[in-house]
């Protein structure tokens, strides 16, 4: 009980953040709370928030995936050239999200089948998925693809591919009323994800293993099957990301999202979540993605240079989780001292 | 010898080799002396942050700040010189400047408690934008020429930034071999609540191994700068996955307590030799971070499955003499009974 309090108040102070942030940043510039303009530039930072959402269960999982930002990447430079060689937009949508799932499931695997840290393997396939999205158009050169235009794919190599059609854009431009689309999609995306969390039995796996993967283990958790469903999840949320970011630029690249990581996993962090497994929540991590977006917008329009900005996204990073260890200290302190204070009263009682 | 036999470095070494061996057969430019030094030479700067790199993941953390505390100590190097210090002022800030940071990564982890991870990740951000902030966002083109012939030196046509690294290397291998306290890495990374028992000063020798890192890359920055001349804002950027994927290669556990510095060294080697292969294989350069990721994956697995298969058979022939004794007690024990 006292572990489920402490944690909602965590989402309740990121809340009360979040509007302090907006009205602090509303009265330094009343331009900033028109509220077409802060839904607007929500699109600026919906990829992170829907990237950090699938991280989200699969580091509740006690793993971690930093590949999803070259999965960002490969997403978009597949549907980008699918869409060159003459695939349906549709098709091509469905194949880069494919690739997506196969990459995360591919990390799944190789982390469910052997002990080597989630990180190394991650950190191999950020590699090797960013080199497969530099490398894919040359490729398909050498396999002997026809691309329309002069130059083949490998024209496409380093510049972006544009000229996508209206209907595929429109997720990144559009809007539902007055919401705009990225930022639909990342809510849709975190609902499921937190219904999956918290209302289904492979939320409450996740959390087992987290927790301690040996109980999980002997209590009769698949554990492979989860492990490698929740990396897919991941890579299925990377590849959405990448999408929108594709829709909203206007143009597939394939180092898209390569700056991403930083704002990724500090909107993870910051949102609650352990590294260490077990704890942590979704919307924590949005609410903290909104955090993150409108202080980095806000900050640019009180014309602070967007070179400052990771300087306090880091800042933040490392004070949020210094505050949690420090919060997380006090309880203890004052839990062992009502202890003390307890047995004291006891002992008297006893002896008087 | 056996040990050796076994050793990750040398398993490294030997596919290092036999991937030279195998280029050279397309491309027989490969072995010419020149091209070799040239490797050595473009490895230099990975090879640095990879050795501090090592120290942090001996015992057991991570850090992947490095690249970032290469390129803002490059910036405070460019900036001194071009504040007119003489080389060796410049290079002394320099290494103070990695110095700090190590030392403020290391604060951070050691006596706040953040998680390594986390720690690092924010800080990369930190000083990442620190750097920009330093410069504007512009290159620094103005360092004296004088700093750039140290990179074009060449005694016996081997630069003179790889004599010095190698002497470097030489130093720390013989300093880790001999020093006692350096023990204490290893002994903290391979089991940190039994260190902290036994005595150790966990707590100093985790310090020590995020400033070493600091250190390293200060040191990295210096060899970066000399050799290209000026500094850009990219310095070091990316380079602290590379770093870790390097030690990693080269057989430093991030589960702590194994490694030497031969590993970051033919690791970082093994990674830069893997850019100019493909270039002597005519294979586009856009494919060599893919080959890079599927090494890294394919030499982890591999390690596992060499690591299972032998705990197997340890665990088989524990079995087979468990049930050989069960046996010779009931065979001591049958007699009796039948007398009885």
């Amino acid at each position: 009980m006292r572990a489920s309090t402490l944690l909602r108040s965590w989402e309740f102070m990121l809340a009360v953040v979040l509007v302090v942030e907006l009205v602090v940043l509303g009265m330094i510039n009343p331009a900033f709370l028109n509220i077409e303009n802060l839904l607007f530039s929500t699109s600026d930072f919906a990829h992170v928030i829907i990237a950090a959402v699938g991280l989200t269960l699969v580091v509740m999982t006690g793993g971690i995936d930093i590949s999803g930002v070259s999965i960002i990447g490969l997403a978009s430079i597949v549907l980008g050239l699918s869409f060159i060689a003459g695939v349906p937009i549709g098709l091509a949508v469905v194949i880069a999200l494919a690739t997506g799932i196969a990459a995360g499931a591919f990390n799944g695997a190789v982390i469910a089948s052997t002990d080597v840290n989630p990180l190394i393997i991650t950190l191999a396939t950020l590699f090797l998925y960013a080199g497969i999205a530099t490398g894919l158009p040359t490729l398909l050169d050498m396999l002997g693809f026809e691309a329309y235009g002069a130059g083949g794919f490998e024209a496409y190599q380093y510049e972006g591919i544009t000229g996508l059609p209206k209907v595929f854009t429109w997720i990144g431009n559009g809007r539902i009323g007055w919401i705009p689309m990225p930022l639909v999609t990342a809510l849709v995306l975190a609902a499921v994800a937190s219904w999956l969390m918290l209302r289904t039995r492979f939320g409450r796996y996740l959390k087992l293993i987290g927790v301690s993967p040996a109980v999980a283990h002997f209590t009769g958790v698949p554990i492979r099957r989860t492990l490698v469903a929740v990396y897919a999840i991941n890579g299925f949320a990377a590849a959405v990301a990448g999408l929108v970011l594709t829709g909203y630029l206007g143009s597939a690249r394939s180092d898209l999202g390569s700056e991403a990581l930083l704002g990724i996993i500090t909107a993870v962090v910051l949102g609650g979540s352990s590294i260490y497994g077990g704890q942590g929540s979704v919307l924590g991590t949005v609410l903290a993605g909104f955090v993150l977006g409108f202080m980095r917008q806000g900050l640019l329009a009180l014309g602070v240079t967007s070179d400052v900005v990771p300087v306090i996204v880091g800042g933040l990073l490392i004070g949020s989780v210094a505050l949690r260890i420090g919060m997380s200290a006090l309880a203890a302190r004052r839990a062992n001292q009502a202890a003390f204070a307890a047995e004291r009263m006891a002992i008297k009682g006893n002896g008087g | 010898m056996k040990r050796l036999l076994r050793s990750r470095e040398l398993l490294v070494l030997v596919l290092l080799v036999a991937m030279v061996l195998a280029v050279s057969t397309v491309n027989a430019a490969v072995l010419r002396p020149i091209t070799l030094i040239n490797i050595v030479n473009s490895s230099l700067f990975l090879m640095l942050i990879a050795i501090g790199q090592m120290f942090v993941v001996l015992t057991r953390g991570i850090d992947v700040s490095v690249g970032a505390i290469a390129g803002l100590a490059a910036v405070i190097f460019g900036l001194s010189l071009e504040a007119g210090m003489v080389l060796p002022v410049a290079m002394v800030l320099a290494l103070l400047t990695g110095l700090a940071c190590g030392a403020f990564n290391a604060a951070g982890i050691v006596f706040v408690g953040v998680p390594p991870i986390i720690m690092t990740l924010g800080t990369l951000g930190a000083y990442r934008g620190l750097m920009r902030v330093l410069t504007g966002g512009s290159w620094i083109e103005s360092v004296p020429q004088s700093i750039k012939a140290l990179a074009v030196t060449r005694y016996m046509s081997v630069p003179l930034m790889v004599w010095a690294v190698a002497v470097l290397v030489v130093v720390v291998a013989v300093l880790m071999a001999r020093l006692k306290p350096v023990r204490n890495f290893y002994a903290v990374g391979d089991n940190r609540e039994g260190a902290y028992l036994l005595g150790i000063n966990v707590r100093a020798t985790e310090f020590t191994a995020y400033v070493l890192a600091g250190l390293f890359s200060g040191a990295a920055a210096i060899v970066f700068t000399g050799q290209i001349g000026f500094v850009p804002m990219q310095t070091g950027s990316g380079q602290e996955l590379k770093a870790i994927a390097a030690v990693v290669l080269g057989g430093v556990s991030l589960m702590g307590g194994t490694g030497t510095v031969w590993s970051a060294v033919i690791g970082a080697l093994f990674l830069t030799a893997v850019d100019s292969m493909m270039i002597f294989l005519k294979v586009p350069g856009s494919w060599n971070n893919a080959v890079a990721g599927a090494v890294l994956l394919a030499v982890v697995v591999f390690d596992y499955v060499i690591r299972r298969t032998v705990r197997n058979r340890q665990l088989a022939m524990r079995a087979a003499e468990m049930h050989h004794a069960e046996r010779e007690h009931d065979a001591t024990l049958r007699p009796r009974e039948a007398a009885r």
